[in-house]
This record gives C-alpha cells, sequence and structure tokens, in this order.
C-alpha cells in the first residue's frame, strides 16, 4: 500500500502541473510531474496498485466537484477559485497570449495580455516581458560577446519589472506566482536579502513551484542565510533542504533526507539521481555510478545529470564507457549543455585538451550559467598552462554559484602557478570553508603557508595537521609535517610524524624515497636519544634500498657498532671494578 | 421707410457678423464698409469695419480708419485695436504710445491710469470677458519684450495677470520663458484674485510652475484636479469639475515625473498624450528629453524627422534633431542644430542649455559658458544656466566662481536637489568634508525617494561619510546606492575600501571581487585586494583555531 499522504501528494502535485503549466512555468512542471509519477514505484507490482489509487483519486475529485468546499479547502485553492474571475472575453485574449507565448514570441505575448487585469494574466505578461528581456540578452552575447563569451549584456527589462512589481507588491496584488518572479528580479538586480524573503513568501503561500525553491536555494550561500528563513512545514520543503544540503556539501546529511523521501516517492528519478551526486560529492565513485547506471535503465534518454555521471567515469578512467555515453547522449540530443561537457570530458581523457575547451565553449553558449562547464573549462586552461583563461574561466564558476569548491580550488592552483600565495590562500581558505573535511585542500593550504613568500611554518603545520586528522589519503601531509618539524629542529615531534607516516606507508606497501628518508631520519633520531637497537632496526632496513642512503646507512651502522663496542667495553669495565 | 432702413442695416450688420464668424474676411470688409456708410459711420459700426480689417491682416488700413475718424482717443476697445494693428507692423514704440504712459512697480501693480473710462461697447454682463484693461497690459508687456526691456515687459505681464487671471496668455508667457524664480512665481499666485468657483484654476496654474522638491504638495494638486466632485467638501474648497485625462494635466503630470527623474514613466506619458493630440507642442520638449534620457535613438530619430516636416519654422523641431545627435555622441552635428533652434526662436531655453551641453561635451568650455551665459541673462527665471556654469568652472578647477554661480542658482531655485549635490561636490572637492555632508543630506531630502537618478547623491555622501571616517555610515549609504543601481563596479569598489578602512578585510575582498568581476582592468582594486589579501592572511595564519580553522556553525536543521 502507499503511505499515507500518498493521496494528498497526488492530488497536490496534479494541480500543481496543470497551474504551472498554465502560466508557462515548464521547467516546474516538469519536475511536478516527474514527482507524481515517482509517487509510484516503477515495477509491474506497484502498477496495480497505482491504478487503485488512481481511481479513489477520481472518485474523490468528482465528489469534491459537487460538493460545497470548506473554507480550508477552498483558500488551499485560492488559485483556482480567482481564475476563475476571468470573463470570457479576457479568457480568450489570454488564450492568444499563451499561444504566442508558446511560439517563444514573448513581447507579442506581453503586448496582447496588455490591460487584463486578472492575476493569471498579469503574470503572464510579466513573466512575457522578462523572456523577452532575457532571449534578447542572450542575441547580444552572441553578438558582443568577448574571447570567453564575456559580455556586458544586461536584461534591459529588468529595471521597468522591479520598479512595477514592487508598486504591485507593496499594495500586496502579487500572488505566489507574481512574488516569484519579483523574486528572480530582484536577484538578478543583486537584492539578495530582499529577494530570500519575497521567495520565502512566494515558497510559503505555493509550495509546489520548483523553481522558486531552486532560485532560494542558489541565494542560500551560507547556512546562516537558511536559518534565516522563515519557512513553513511542507513536503516541498524537505526536497529543498536535501536538495540545499548536497550543495552546502553536507552530503551525509542530505543522503539522509534522500532515504526518508524514497519512501514516499519511490518512483522518483529526482531522488536517484541526487542521491548519485551526493555519493560523487562524498567521493564514493563507486555507488555513484551504480546509481547512474540505474537511472539511465529507467530513463535512457535522459541528460539532466547526466555530465555528473561522466565526471566519475573520468576520475575512474573509463574509457570505454565514457566514450559510449558520450556516442548515446549525442544521438539524443546533440546541443544540450550536459553532451557537450559529457564529450569535453572524453577529450580531456583522452588528452585532447583544445578539443576538450572546444566542447565546453560550446556547452557554455547553449547556456552561459552552467556551472560545471566554467569549472571543467578551467582545469583544461591549467592543463594547456594558459592561466589567465583559466582564472576567467573559474571566476565565472564562482560567479555562478560561491559554493563550487572544485571553483575555488583551481584558482587557488592557479594563482600558486603564478606564484601569488597571498591569492592562493585565499581561494584555498574559500574551498576549505566548503570543505572543511576534505584533507586535499588543507595540504594546499599548508604549501602555500611554506612558499618561499610566505613562510609561515606554524600555520602550515596547522594546516597539515588538519589534513591528517581528516583521513589524508594522498599521505602529502605527515611526510610534509615531519620535514617542516626537522627544518624547525623539533625533533622529537619530527619523529612523532615520521614514525606515523612510516606506519601509513606500510599499511600502503608504499615503498618510495618517502619511506628511505622516514628511515634514515629516525635511524640518526635514534641513535642520537641513545636508544641503539632501535636505530639498528632503522638502519638495516634503509639497506634493502639502493643508492646514496644505502652509503649513509652503512656509516651510521658502522657508527652504532663502534658505539655499542666502545659502550660494552666500559660496560664490562665497570662490572670488572665493581667485582673484585 | 426708417424702419425699413434699420432693418436693412441690421441685415447688414448680421452677414458682415456672419461673414467674421466664417472667416470670409474680403467680404467682411467689403460689407462692413457699406454699412458704415449706409449707417452714417456710426461708432459700433466703424470698429466692427476696423475689425474685419484687422482679420484681413489690412493691418494698415485699419489703424489709418481709426485715426481718420478720431476713434483712438474716444474708447479703450479703439486704442487697443489700434495698438494691436502697430503690434503687427512690428511698430513698438508707436504701439506704446497708443496704449498710453502709464506706470506699474515691481509686483505689477498699476500705479496710474491716464484714463478710467473703462466702458465698453457690447457689453454682455452676462458672459465672462477678458478684461480690456489686462488685454492692454499684455500687449505693452510684449512691446517692452521685442523692445529688450524685460524688466518692465516682466512687470506688465504680472499686471495682465493681476488685472485677470483669466488671462493666460501673460501666465505661460511668464512660465514658459523662465521669467520668474519659484519663490517669485509662489507670490505671484498667491496675489491673484480668483473667485471661489475658479479654484481648478489656481490649481492648474500653480501645477504649471516650478517642480523642484515640493513632492507631497504637488501630488496633492494633481489628486485635486483629477478627482470627481466631492460633494462633502466645503463649497469654496471644491474643484467644480474634474479635469481628469485632460491633455495639459497630463503634460503637467509628465513634467513632474521628469523633474523626479521617472524617466521611463514620463516618456511613457508623453507618448501616450502624443498619441492622443499628436501637434500638443507644449509636452514635446518633455518627450523628447525623457527620450534622450533614456536612449532612445530610434524614436528619437522618427520623432525628429516628422517634427521637421511638419513645423520646419518651429524651434522644437531643430532642437529634436539637436537632441537625437546628442543621443548618438555626434556632438558637431547636435551643435549645429541645436544652434539652428536657438536662432530661429530666441526664447526657448532648452535649445540653449542644449546648445551648452553639447560644447560641454566636447570640452569646450569658453562655447559653453558663453550659451550657458545667454541663457541665463534670457531666462532670468531659470537657475539651471547658473547651476551649468557652476559645472563647468567645477570641471576646470576654479572652485571659487564655481561657488558664486551655485549659490546664485540656489537662491533662484532653493528647492532642486541637483544645486545641493553640486555644492556638496565643490565642498568635497575643497575637503571641507563637513559642509559637503551638510549639502548632500540636504539634497537627499528634497529629491524623490527611491529613484534611480539620485544614485550619484548617494554615492557621493557615501564617499563623504568615509572621509568623515563616519565608516557605518558610510557603508549604509554604499548599500543604499547600491539597491538603487545594482552592479557597479565602482560603488562596490568604494564599499570594500571602507571595509578595508575599518580593518573588515574579509568583507573587504569580497566586494573587491565583486568590483574587479565587473571590471577587471580597475588598477586601483587590483592594488587594494592584494593588500587586503596580504593583511587578511597575515591575520588569519596567527588566529585562534575556530577562526583558522573557520568552523563556522552548522547548526542543526530540522
Amino acid at each position: 500500500m502507499a503511505p499515507t499522504g500518498a493521496l494528498t501528494h497526488r492530488r497536490e502535485l496534479r494541480r500543481a502541473v496543470r497551474q504551472l503549466r498554465a502560466r508557462g512555468l515548464y521547467v516546474a512542471a516538469k519536475w511536478a510531474a516527474e514527482q507524481l509519477v515517482g509517487l509510484n514505484e516503477k515495477t509491474s507490482g506497484g502498477s496495480v496498485e497505482s491504478k487503485v489509487d488512481n481511481a479513489k483519486v477520481k472518485e474523490s475529485g468528482g465528489i469534491e466537484l459537487r460538493a460545497r468546499r470548506t473554507p480550508a479547502e477552498r483558500a488551499e485553492a485560492g488559485v483556482e477559485v480567482e481564475e476563475s474571475e476571468d470573463s470570457d472575453q479576457d479568457e480568450d485574449a489570454l488564450l492568444l497570449a499563451r499561444s504566442y507565448f508558446d511560439t517563444r514570441e514573448y513581447r507579442r505575448a506581453a503586448h496582447a495580455l496588455q490591460g487584463l487585469s486578472g492575476r493569471k494574466a498579469t503574470f503572464l505578461r510579466f513573466y512575457a516581458t522578462y523572456l523577452a528581456g532575457e532571449k534578447r540578452k542572450e542575441e547580444d552575447v552572441v553578438d558582443l560577446a568577448g574571447p570567453l563569451g564575456k559580455s556586458d549584456a544586461v536584461n534591459l527589462e529588468l529595471a521597468s519589472l522591479e520598479q512595477e512589481l514592487s508598486s504591485l507588491h507593496r499594495t500586496s496584488m502579487l500572488d505566489a506566482f507574481g512574488m516569484y518572479l519579483y523574486g528572480v528580479i530582484l536577484r538578478e538586480r543583486d537584492k539578495h536579502a530582499e529577494a530570500c524573503v519575497m521567495l520565502c513568501a512566494s515558497v510559503n503561500s505555493y509550495p509546489w513551484n520548483w523553481s522558486a525553491w531552486l532560485e532560494l536555494q542558489a541565494l542560500c550561500t551560507d547556512p546562516d542565510i537558511f536559518h534565516s528563513l522563515d519557512l513553513k512545514d511542507h513536503w516541498m520543503r524537505d526536497f529543498f533542504v536535501a536538495s540545499l544540503f548536497l550543495d552546502l556539501q553536507r552530503n551525509s546529511e542530505g543522503l539522509a533526507r534522500y532515504q526518508s523521501l524514497y519512501l514516499l516517492f519511490p518512483g522518483s528519478d529526482h531522488i536517484l539521481a541526487q542521491t548519485a551526486v551526493a555519493h560523487y560529492n562524498l567521493r564514493e565513485f563507486d555507488d555513484a555510478e551504480r546509481l547512474f547506471e540505474e537511472l539511465l535503465r529507467v530513463d535512457p534518454y535522459r541528460i539532466e545529470g547526466m555530465d555528473t555521471y561522466s565526471n566519475i567515469l573520468y576520475v575512474k578512467e573509463c574509457f570505454a564507457a565514457l566514450s559510449h555515453l558520450a556516442h548515446k547522449s549525442v544521438l539524443t540530443e546533440k546541443y544540450r549543455s550536459e553532451t557537450c561537457c559529457i564529450i569535453g570530458n572524453y577529450y580531456s581523457l583522452k588528452a585532447q585538451h583544445e578539443k576538450a575547451v572546444l566542447y565546453f565553449k560550446r556547452a557554455l553558449r547553449l547556456n552561459p550559467k552552467f556551472l560545471s562547464a566554467w569549472t571543467l573549462m578551467g582545469h583544461e586552461f591549467v592543463e594547456m598552462k594558459n592561466t589567465p583563461a583559466a582564472i576567467d574561466a573559474y571566476r565565472r564558476a564562482v560567479d555562478i554559484n560561491p559554493r563550487d569548491y572544485r571553483a575555488w580550488y583551481g584558482l587557488g592552483q592557479t594563482y600558486e602557478i603564478l606564484a601569488m600565495p597571498y591569492y592562493a590562500l585565499y581561494y584555498y581558505r574559500r574551498a576549505t570553508q566548503l570543505r572543511p573535511h576534505d584533507a586535499r585542500m588543507w595540504c594546499a593550504m599548508g604549501q602555500c603557508y611554506e612558499s618561499e613568500q610566505l613562510q609561515i611554518y606554524d600555520a602550515a603545520i596547522r594546516c597539515y595537521k588538519r589534513a591528517v586528522n581528516n583521513n589524508d589519503r594522498e599521505g602529502i601531509a605527515l611526510n610534509k609535517l615531519a620535514k617542516l618539524h626537522v627544518n624547525l629542529g623539533r625533533h622529537e615531534q619530527a619523529a612523532f610524524y615520521f614514525r606515523k607516516n612510516l606506519e601509513r606507508m606500510e599499511a600502503d606497501q608504499n615503498e618510495s624515497q618517502e619511506y628511505v628518508d622516514a628511515l634514515l631520519f629516525l635511524g640518526n633520531y635514534s641513535k642520537n636519544n641513545g636508544s641503539l637497537d632501535e636505530a639498528e632496526i632503522y638502519c638495516t632496513r634503509v639497506l634493502d634500498y639502493g643508492g646514496p642512503a644505502k652509503e649513509d646507512a652503512k656509516a651510521m651502522l658502522r657508527e652504532i657498532r663502534s658505539v655499542q663496542q666502545h659502550e660494552d667495553t666500559l660496560l664490562s669495565m665497570e662490572s670488572e671494578r665493581s667485582t673484585p | 421707410m426708417r424702419e425699413l432702413g434699420d432693418h436693412h442695416v441690421e441685415k447688414l450688420r448680421a452677414v458682415v457678423r456672419d461673414c467674421l464668424g466664417k472667416h470670409l474676411y474680403s467680404s467682411a470688409i467689403f460689407f462692413a464698409d457699406k454699412l458704415a456708410t449706409m449707417a452714417g459711420n456710426q461708432t459700433q459700426d466703424l470698429y466692427m469695419q476696423a475689425q474685419a480689417l484687422y482679420l484681413g491682416k489690412q493691418y494698415r488700413r485699419a489703424l489709418h480708419l481709426l485715426r481718420r475718424h478720431h476713434l483712438v482717443t474716444t474708447d479703450l476697445r479703439f486704442r487697443y485695436l489700434a495698438g494691436k494693428c502697430l503690434e503687427e507692423v512690428k511698430e513698438w514704440d508707436e504701439c506704446l504710445l497708443m496704449l498710453g504712459e502709464s506706470e506699474v512697480d515691481e509686483e505689477g501693480n498699476v500705479l496710474m491710469l491716464d484714463d478710467q473710462d473703462t466702458e465698453l461697447l457690447d457689453k454682455d454682463a452676462e458672459e465672462r470677458e477678458i478684461n480690456i484693461g489686462a488685454a492692454i497690459c499684455l500687449l505693452r508687456g510684449r512691446a517692452f519684450e521685442a523692445l529688450e526691456n524685460r524688466a518692465r515687459a516682466l512687470r506688465w505681464y504680472k499686471a495682465a495677470l493681476k488685472a485677470d487671471p483669466y488671462c493666460y496668455e501673460a501666465f505661460e508667457h511668464l512660465i514658459d520663458h523662465h521669467m520668474l524664480t519659484s519663490e517669485e512665481e509662489a507670490v505671484l499666485l498667491n496675489s491673484l484674485k480668483f473667485d471661489s468657483e475658479d479654484r481648478w484654476l489656481s490649481l492648474l496654474y500653480s501645477c504649471r510652475t516650478k517642480k523642484y522638491g515640493q513632492i507631497p504638495v504637488i501630488e496633492e494638486k494633481f489628486q485635486e484636479l483629477e478627482k470627481e466632485p466631492d460633494e462633502s467638501r466645503p463649497e469654496e474648497y471644491r474643484v467644480s469639475c474634474s479635469l481628469k485625462d485632460n491633455n495639459d494635466l497630463i503634460a503637467c503630470r509628465a513634467d513632474y515625473l521628469y523633474h523626479r527623474g521617472e524617466f521611463q514613466r514620463c516618456y511613457d506619458t508623453t507618448k501616450a498624450l502624443l498619441e492622443k493630440d499628436p501637434y500638443h507642442l507644449n509636452c514635446m520638449p518633455l518627450h523628447i528629453g525623457s527620450a534622450l534620457e533614456l536612449g532612445r535613438k530610434n524614436d528619437l530619430f522618427l520623432r525628429a524627422h516628422n517634427l521637421v516636416q511638419e513645423y520646419p519654422q518651429k524651434a522644437i523641431s531643430w532642437f529634436a534633431v539637436g537632441c537625437y545627435y546628442y543621443c548618438i555622441r555626434q556632438f558637431d552635428h547636435a551643435r549645429r542644430y541645436f544652434c539652428k533652434a536657438t536662432t530661429l526662436e530666441g526664447a526657448f531655453a532648452p535649445a540653449w542649455l542644449g546648445f551648452g551641453n553639447a560644447h560641454a561635451a566636447q570640452d569646450e568650455s569658453d562655447q559653453a559658458m558663453a550659451a550657458y551665459r545667454t541663457a541665463a541673462r534670457l531666462f532670468a527665471g531659470c537657475h539651471l544656466p547658473a547651476l551649468c556654469i557652476g559645472m563647468e568652472y567645477l570641471r576646470t578647477n576654479n572652485l571659487n566662481l564655481a561657488e558664486q554661480f551655485f549659490l546664485q542658482a540656489k537662491s533662484i531655485c532653493p528647492t532642486d536637489p541637483l544645486v545641493y549635490n553640486e555644492l556638496g561636490v565643490m565642498a568635497y572637492r575643497n575637503r571641507d568634508y563637513e559642509t559637503a555632508s551638510c549639502w548632500l543630506q540636504k539634497a537627499l531630502q528634497l529629491a524623490p525617494p527611491f529613484t534611480e537618478a539620485w544614485e550619484p547623491t548617494v554615492v557621493n555622501l557615501a564617499h563623504t561619510f568615509r572621509k568623515l571616517k563616519s565608516y557605518p555610515e558610510a557603508i549604509c549609504m554604499y548599500e543604499r546606492a547600491l539597491s538603487l543601481f545594482p552592479r557597479n563596479a565602482s560603488t562596490y569598489s568604494a564599499l570594500g575600501f571602507t571595509h578595508h578602512l575599518q580593518g573588515n578585510t574579509g568583507k573587504a575582498i569580497d566586494c573587491y571581487h565583486k568590483a574587479l568581476g565587473l571590471k577587471s582592468d580597475d588598477t586601483f582594486t587590483a592594488e587594494m585586494l592584494t593588500s587586503a589579501l596580504q593583511e587578511e592572511c597575515l591575520r588569519l595564519s596567527s588566529a585562534h583555531d575556530a577562526e583558522f580553522y573557520s568552523l563556522s556553525g552548522m547548526p542543526h536543521i530540522s
């Protein structure tokens, strides 16, 4: 049986799809429809149940039409009540405008709606004007774009729309959709606090508009902002919180939320995809890969999110699978940002960086706000040693989403290459703020502090310690810590870290120069401390390796022996003296 | 026989009147002449004949007729008609002589009339007529204006309006030619004696006057004029009928919007008005001005073309052409056409200012100043020329002279926020930041709130606060400026600098980044960013663990 609540969810979502479609909010409508279908499990067994559910809903819907609604229900359906206010004539004009809207003739649509007073008409007019401005902006970008697609093109409608919407808002004439649009415009005008308030009001009065939640998510760059939001409890809020958690890199918490949502929406592709992304963020690539494969099995023509899948294949260096995915995506839809990114990843894996950049650029032409393409393009430019271009690309990425730690990290790396450690340090810090438990960033920061210009070794040590505490897989930190302590003359601490590093390397069966260095230092250190037996053990282990270290070890061993002999004689002499 | 003759004469009189009504002036002259002879040169017939001659543009003949019958001395009406004839033939001194000696004081109170006979022909008490004395005053004013004696012309216009508030032409002259300062305008309007049922006219007049910085008062007046008759209000305060949707009132409102800096709304209003009445030239300068502010060059182009075709002899047409070239930043052409506009109509103020601005835009200070000075001389009641001169001096770093002119502008129009903004800028340049902040705050008090047009003043005030080391206030102002005009690199940069001065390097870095994101070639910001990053790095490297590891609290989300 479906869990309780599924029935109301279904009813709400059905209505939401209709209302969103009527206002041209297609993305949100698509999302709502996906969740509607996701209420049922996608197995043959489940479909029978769902049919039963459907029948029930139809029945109850029929009753509802005949019966008078309770006031509470009417309030909930407020939008529908208002819809019937429009007279027939207005309805015809609205139909015409909608037709223009659907054929992407936004200005005509807005003009056709001039003078209509219904809330739906008003919203559609504003929205059409906004989209007209956006369309114009995109065209301008194509005309005026600089070498990296950078341009000053702006949506010229924003200022006047903001004025009109704010005056409507002051007289509280805005419905939830109007508030959503107002929020979007405020955000584009860099008025983030006001935009937050507006979008909150919108989702509180109409929670089913996923686009509004996404806008809100984009504004929550900081957990504090989220805590200042005044959000009513609703199951849509759970979707939002889960998605926000992933964005804020609190992946395990997000994962838990998705698991509980999964119980309600067992067939939701959205949840599946987001779970996969969470695993990817947690660097659990195998799990993520498995989930993406599952997703593609259920929905073979899905493009959304497949660029993340290609990232996983890239990291795992699965040439064949990545190639297959690229070909498949091209067949499904060639000119999609995601497809271009997948192809870009493929070329990057084959070390054809110029071609990769070409495809990332194409992705960005299709959608200049496509975050991962900017970041990936930055990586390619770093590979090609084109640092200015890399910086530009990374910057665009963090402009779009300041929570993209990969871009911050990339910026840090690039500035490190440019020997500008102050800059690098700042960007690495931003990255660590987003992923405080990621050892890689702490190591990078440590390196910066060590650099010639800074030489702030204490701070470097603090960073490396942090890395060690956070499971530094590459093991850079321990060695660095040990060496730093050597340089600072703190031999005791150095020995401590060399020992730890030895343990780690032994566990990994890693026998590199680092290993030898550690052994040598420890040998020397033990010898100086008087624990000659220990020193002997370390030195003998060095003898298994060639090179100058071997000679050093031999010399040290000889020294140890002579000391030992000397001590022995001393000992025997003393014993002789004491026992007359 | 006698009665028959009377009947005959009456019939002829009716014919002449009808001819005049139907603009058949030759016929009117012909019949009036016969009528006068037949009826034995009665004065009323002779007046009619003279009137017909005047309307038929035979001014000298009319004058001769009036003189020959020695009519000019007998009656004010004849004298006025004779004066009008002399006006048409541009014999101004003669005209003044004809109207007789008379004196008027500063405020337009007539001191001495040489004749008191105000007895009128055909007096029809039931209909409202314009006082003949007012008409004569107006004619005197015109004559003096033509003789370039502005001071006396001004007095006589005032006298005309005082004699009869319905004498709109006098009012129009005073306002359109910027003859009065806003204070003087208010004094004059208060001194006019309106009948209680003419409140609408008094309101409408006061709406036409200068509109700087008195927002609530003007709004109220508009509302009252547009409101449907309201029975509940006391009789004497009630406006008899609504002027809602009247074209002139809409033009007034557009003027008001223009002064508030709401150019888009002004443009929309005037555009709608010009669709209703395409020849409403009064609102044309506003329409063109707002189109220029909005950079609508395509609309300007078409409008200018049409105007030149329809009114090649009007200054406004060439002014529009000049504005188009100004808009596309071809200042040479703009100058030429503004100049043409000023030669066609010397009394067209916008063209003079445009002429000056076009010069100033090309750094040609001297010519710009010359244009502004002419404007200042022609339009004594308009503070803009003085203000522009001051701005030019400020630009060329001549602060003392600049101040002089700004103060002059302030005395002409004490309610324009722009004057105070400029005074503030000047004080800022003088490093007198206390004074600067006073002036700028005054400007913001007067300026309409929350309009993009006053964003620079907000930024100026923020700079001043920063210089005064009141950083929190400065930050508050910068943020306000950003809310008025978002995505401005220099504001972000200045905001970052203020944070930096406060020692808040983290926020400073954020702002510098934003500024560089919007404008990447700003060396000042780039340098400041580097230094902020260094400070931040050194500060953090010795910070406490919590801050060093930036463990911002991640409270539990329910």
